[in-house]
């Protein structure tokens, strides 16, 4: 079952959900909408390698925004940090977004529950695509489960700034 | 874990060591089918099997593999996801049609590209799959694909698929 906006609100003032900044103007019908943080991270690997630490550089957005080339991926973060022991996050781009051509997240849209910190973007342009520091670029939902909650303690834990891979450590 | 039990979900092999706390982590199978162009009006795919040192995927180009571990479920539909830790590199995995038709139950053909040149090994955690409730009485899922094990290519443009289905 998702969660209505209102819900959303409810469990953020009962602390179900942690929104970390939190605006009743972000809520949307079933979502909160999360902006853009102001850093970048990206690989300088010419092979990107699952069982070893790939080499990147972290850079700000600039104020006048970053021109992202088509078929270029970037990790960037959100502003807030975001989170639940109750519920499941989902996050989505917002549609605006996407129909520029900008994937948000390419295959991970699923936190677990008791992660809490900035989610790291995964930036995939399809086509040429300005971002800017603060822009309003996804929405997370969230979702009752079923059955025993064993609550996330793994390598991502309290993310701030764009998380690299830790895949190398298993 | 109660579920996979009680027979209400299928995951073979099954390590406890791969649950997640909403999902189930899986490998990726050996098979990897390599498209290599348009003969006679159709997409035509090589397939390899993936050697153990890894295979570099070319940014862009889409591959299609194979879960190691079959998965299905006749009480759950199910989402297949890739992992963070690939998404973070770039590797796309299930990037559109993500969702398993609940009672189908095999090793699931995969949907894989890379934003940037990445190594494949076989046996890697590539992603995971959540099992989520239905709602209403539930119809056999008859089609193609979910009785599949083997990496398998659209058939949308066989002759004769009826596109009204």
């Amino acid at each position: 079952m998702i969660l209505t906006g209102s819900e959303i609100q409810k469990r953020h003032t009962n602390g179900q959900i942690r929104i970390e900044p939190f605006s009743s103007d972000r809520l949307t019908t079933n979502t909160y909408d999360l902006a853009l943080g102001g850093k970048l991270l990206k690989y300088t690997e010419d092979v990107l390698d699952p069982k070893k630490e790939n080499a990147f550089k972290v850079f700000e957005i600039p104020e006048e925004g970053y021109q992202m080339k088509a078929g270029e991926f970037l990790l960037a973060e959100t502003v807030e940090k975001i989170g639940s022991n109750h519920l499941v996050p989902i996050i989505h781009a917002k549609s605006g977004t996407a129909r520029m051509g900008l994937f948000v997240h390419v295959t991970a849209d699923l936190f677990d529950i008791g992660y809490y910190g900035k989610s790291t973007l995964q930036l995939y342009a399809t086509l040429p695509v300005r971002i800017y520091p603060g822009m309003l670029i996804a929405q997370v939902s969230f979702w009752v489960p079923k059955g025993e909650i064993d609550l996330y303690s793994g390598k991502y834990q309290g993310g701030e700034g764009p998380q690299a891979s830790k895949s190398h450590q298993g | 874990m109660s579920q996979v039990e009680t027979g209400d979900i299928t995951l073979e092999p099954f390590s406890v060591s791969q649950v997640n706390p909403n999902s189930y982590n899986y490998r990726l199978g050996k098979c990897l089918k390599v498209f290599i162009g348009y003969v006679g009006g159709k997409s035509r795919f090589e397939e390899i099997s993936l050697p153990e040192e890894g295979y570099v995927m070319e940014p862009g180009r889409m591959y299609l593999g194979q879960t190691f571990e079959k998965i299905g479920s006749g009480t759950y539909s199910m989402s297949l996801i890739g992992r963070s830790s690939m998404g973070r590199l770039g590797l796309f995995v299930q990037l559109s049609a993500n969702l398993g038709h609940v009672t189908s139950s095999h090793q699931w053909t995969l949907e894989i590209v890379a934003a940037m040149p990445f190594r494949l090994y076989p046996g890697m955690i590539i992603g995971q799959v959540s099992f989520w409730q239905v709602e209403g009485d539930i119809a056999p899922y008859l089609g193609l694909y979910g009785r599949m094990s083997m990496p398998t290519e659209s058939v949308l443009m066989e002759k004769g698929y009826d596109f009204n289905r």
